[in-house]
């Protein structure tokens, strides 16, 4: 089948170019990108001030990074992170909700708080001439937040809403599923459970344990002096007293999974199946998911996990997307991704298909796994692939947006700024053997996570994979508080 | 989008078009905007910007959803995909080869009123991309094969953006219902059905109809010598004929309208109830569209505007309420949106929405707050303009919407003459009682 397949399109190519009567003009000699210099300060409270001058355009982007995510909360408490977080712009000691809505909107600004797995944030960005009244605003918020109980009831009916109407799109229900039945985690953003039982208490407490300034970083990037930025962060941040000391991630010792796996033998690309049954589902989402325990976003194997990703799901060019989208027209896109943390990595293939062609295309995936753990990838797909991350890296450097999420990405993992220079190098020293390796080592045993119409795709599914057996859950009895995710 | 489907949008006023020109605080300097014409009638925009290594290309081209043949709605979309496939010196996804593979990235969107392909690359492969784009205005090959295959993906983008999202039908219908004899109401995506009608030999006739030099806009950004590029623009572009077939043009007028019309429509896996309400807006050349725009800053810009305020802190009854201006060339929307809260309603939603409509309209706007729905569409205007991509964007939209690249430079100084009574007096013009399409929507089956 796959010989048949390079058959053709070794023919594909030879009729091209024997009709082809013009060449694209060739490049140009390449200019270099440059990286722009992170200057860095630490004040005597602990907290890290990092700052990127970039002054083409009158924007700031200033962003307090605390390295304290989900990871840190309890599963029964799922969001507690990301609540606390969320809370800081809902009123301080002089100022009210609205009071500092107005106040940061009056600027032209926009502000935004909330919380991932590794780290919480706030930011804001705007004009360069007002970055003052930005930055007042910002450590009132952070520095004497008030955790009012009306306004925490109301953002906890405001997440359940949000949580009820995602998990009517199949693709969100099914990373949520996956998050605790493969990555043996629990949603950043909660479950209808978890939310209803966050208190003030709980809030309280974990931003009592957590935000300190020397688990901290503040992040200026734009228009900017380093000068400006460290007066300004002095004049605001001293005061924040010196909290515990920084926290380790938890490291989760729960890495047995649910229905553990066989692991005599040769190992399976599929360990499990499970699929959510969302009747009338207007698309079926397909996730293969496999958590990699003991490799950090700090392992020196980030590299060619990162280049094994272009390759297989990173982009429009990829192979998922080039089998399941532009050969077969399955779906509008494939693509896959690695979440890091600090001490594993989750990484997932990601679909949506019609509900008729849910096994067709979770074969698909299977078969460019297997690929990928069994043959090497040719240089000449591998400079393609490593150009598709040090391109869009540069140029995500070019928005202070971009360059205060590049810089707080690294200080959430405790990697020094430096690194940012040391990145388009890493990505091209990659092997292809170093790409085949990881993916032997690391990517097989994983599960296959559908959620969809199963009406549909059933007995399509059970033909092309007899041997499987097919956990299925309605979605209706779905609750992730428990181990066999059912209410 | 190949990558993203722009139908109905919120991104219109998103996306916003604005550059700070005479302004107190923070000045930008104005675009630096260079164009001509070639003897072929295309239109050649160019803006130099040595600051990063990158060019950004946009090839517009007049010709959007509204274009779409009769019973074939969805079409110039699905057309859209073919234009990535091969041409005579191209084969499939050359495209890709010549843009993600060396460290750029390329995509296309198709409009009401427009479509548009662009790339951004580094700028040594910027005459690459010239010749490419101009290979695909001219050389284009359409096959069965990959008709049928982008076809099928164009499904998918109907059922991943359409049916799978549980509002997603809701934002057809404020399309389908608001317009009654403009091509507007199909919708750009079109439906599944109309897509199966489309055949290879309509595709090629669209393309000899509407892609060709005289009804198109090359707008380039970015790092690049101005000789060297307007050598390679006549080099490569220059070469394409212009066809002698009149171009067609939509004429329809949509007809003001009458009275209220009501909907109630149901949809599978609808969590609360949702409400749009529409009104029919000038189009996008009028004068009004900038007291809209601020308008709709006060109304929906940010947890401090109103509809925030008022719909989701204070009475708690929706989780999400906002105000849109969705700009057409020929007369866009304006319309309410909101989706309840648990266990509230779609009714209690439209007479919230109501009540907010007319407090504007009897009371008017507070000087603060004309002031701060100023700073943030200047804000916005900054922001829009950070890189050759976003600069490129503004001077398309100003293209698409107003039929000049250069009315760009112009668009904060005429934001920043808005007065109060300007948006008081728009807010009465265009949102009276028989200018009103309600629809309510909710889960089919009940409350769910």
């Amino acid at each position: 089948m796959k010989n048949t397949l390079t058959l053709l399109c070794v023919l594909c190519a030879l009729v091209m170019s024997s009709f082809a009567q013009e060449m694209p003009p060739a490049p140009g000699v390449p200019k270099a990108v440059s990286v722009p210099a992170v200057q860095e300060k630490k004040l005597p409270n602990g907290l890290t001030v990092a700052v990127v001058q970039k002054s083409q355009v009158p924007l700031v982007t200033i962003n307090l990074l605390i390295r304290a995510g989900a990871s840190g909360e309890d599963a029964s408490k799922a969001g507690l992170a990301d609540m606390t977080a969320s809370m800081l712009t809902k009123g301080t000691k002089t100022r009210t909700a609205t009071q500092i809505a107005e106040a940061v909107e009056f600027l032209g600004g926009s502000i935004s708080s909330g919380a991932g797995w590794n780290t919480s944030f706030i930011s804001v960005t705007v004009t360069s001439d007002k970055v003052a009244q930005a930055m007042a605003i910002l450590a009132d918020v952070v520095l004497n937040p008030k955790f009012d109980q009306k306004e925490i009831d109301l953002l906890k009916s405001q997440s359940l809403d949000g949580l009820t109407y995602n998990l009517k799109q199949p693709s969100f229900l099914a990373n949520y599923v996956a998050s605790k039945y493969s990555f043996n985690e629990h949603p950043a953003g909660g479950t209808p459970a978890s939310i209803g039982v966050i208190s003030r208490a709980d809030i309280l407490k974990f931003q009592q344990d957590n935000y300190n300034p020397a688990n901290s970083v503040l992040v200026f990037a734009g228009d900017i002096s380093a000068a400006t930025s460290s007066s300004l962060a002095a004049k605001y941040f001293a005061v924040w007293g010196k909290g515990k000391r920084p926290i380790k991630e938890l490291r989760l010792d729960r890495l047995t999974k649910i229905g553990s796996a066989d692991t005599s033998g040769p190992r399976p690309i599929v360990n499990r199946f499970l699929v959510v049954d969302l009747p009338k589902s207007g698309q079926a989402s397909v996730i293969y998911a496999q958590p990699i325990n003991g490799i950090g976003r700090s392992d020196a194997r980030y590299f060619p996990a990162s280049v094994l990703n272009s390759v297989l799901g990173g982009g429009y060019s990829s192979r998922l997307n080039q089998e399941i989208r532009i050969k077969r027209g399955l779906s509008y896109g494939a693509g896959s991704s690695f979440a890091w943390r600090s001490w594993k990595a989750n990484f997932a293939t990601r679909t949506q298909t019609k509900n008729e062609s849910a096994a067709e295309v979770t074969e698909l995936v299977i078969d460019e796994l297997r690929k990928l753990s069994t043959t090497p990838t040719a240089e000449s797909e591998l400079i393609p692939r490593k150009s598709g991350l040090t391109g869009p890296f540069g140029l995500s450097l070019e928005t202070t947006g971009g360059l205060a999420n590049a810089i707080g990405e690294l200080y959430g993992f405790g990697i020094p700024s430096s690194a940012l220079n040391s990145y388009v190098a890493n990505v091209n020293g990659v092997t292809d053997a170093q790409i085949k390796n990881f993916a032997l080592d690391n990517l097989l045993g994983g599960d296959i996570v559908i959620v969809g119409d199963y009406s549909i795709f059933r007995a399509d599914l059970a033909k092309r994979f007899p041997k499987m057996t097919v956990d299925v859950i309605k979605a209706d009895d779905l609750d992730l508080s428990k181990d066999n995710l059912r209410k | 989008m190949r990558k993203t489907l722009i139908s109905f949008t919120l991104a219109a006023w998103v996306l916003m078009t604005l550059v700070i020109a005479g302004v107190a605080q923070v000045k930008v300097a104005p675009l630096d905007i260079k164009e001509r014409t070639l003897p072929n009638g295309l239109k050649v925009v160019s803006v130099q910007d040595n600051t990063s290594p990158t060019a950004a290309i946009h090839v517009w081209y007049n010709v959007g959803g509204k274009n779409d043949p009769q019973g074939k709605s969805g079409f110039a979309h699905m057309f859209e995909h073919m234009m990535f496939k091969s041409t005579k010196n191209m084969p499939n996804e050359k495209m890709d080869r010549l843009t993600e593979d060396v460290g750029g990235f390329n995509n296309a969107s198709t409009w009401d009123d427009f479509t548009n392909y662009y790339e951004v690359v580094p700028s040594n492969y910027l005459e690459t991309l010239l010749w490419a784009e101009a290979e695909r205005m001219v050389n284009l090959n359409v096959d069965d094969k990959n008709f049928a295959s982008e076809r099928d993906v164009v499904k998918e983008e109907f059922r991943q953006s359409v049916l799978a999202q549980p509002y997603g039908q809701l934002f057809e219908y404020v399309s389908s219902l608001s317009y009654t004899q403009h091509p507007y109401k199909r919708g750009v995506i079109g439906d599944l059905d109309q897509l199966n009608a489309a055949t290879p030999a309509d595709a090629k006739s669209f393309y000899d109809l509407y892609y060709r030099p005289d009804n198109a806009y090359l707008i380039v950004v970015g790092d690049f010598d101005q000789a060297k590029f307007d050598t390679w623009t006549d080099k490569y572009f220059g070469r394409v004929k212009r066809p002698t077939a009149s171009i067609p043009r939509v004429t329809i007028k949509e007809p003001a309208r009458t009275k209220e019309t009501r909907y109630e429509k149901t949809a599978p896996n609808v969590p609360f109830p949702a409400v749009a309400i529409t009104y029919l807006a000038p189009p996008s050349k009028d004068a009004d569209i900038a007291a809209l725009r601020v308008a709709n800053k006060i109304l929906s810009g940010g947890e401090s505007s109103r509809l925030y305020q008022s719909l989701v802190y204070k009475q708690q009854i929706a989780q999400e309420a906002s105000f849109n201006l969705d700009n057409k060339v020929d007369g866009g929307l304006l319309y309410f949106f909101a989706i309840a809260s648990e266990g509230k309603t779609g009714a209690a939603l439209e007479k919230a929405l109501l009540a907010e409509l007319a407090l504007i309209q009897t009371k008017g706007i507070t000087p603060k707050e004309l002031e701060k729905a100023k700073n943030q569409l200047i804000s916005d205007a900054i922001e829009s303009l950070e890189d050759n991509d976003g600069k490129a964007i503004a001077i398309e939209r100003s293209v698409a919407y107003e039929g000049d690249p250069k009315l760009v430079n112009t668009n904060v100084k005429r934001l920043q003459a808005v007065t109060a009574a300007d948006v008081q007096r728009v807010m009465k013009k265009y949102f009276t009682d028989t200018n009103r399409v309600v629809i309510h929507y909710s889960n089919d089956g009940g409350a769910k």
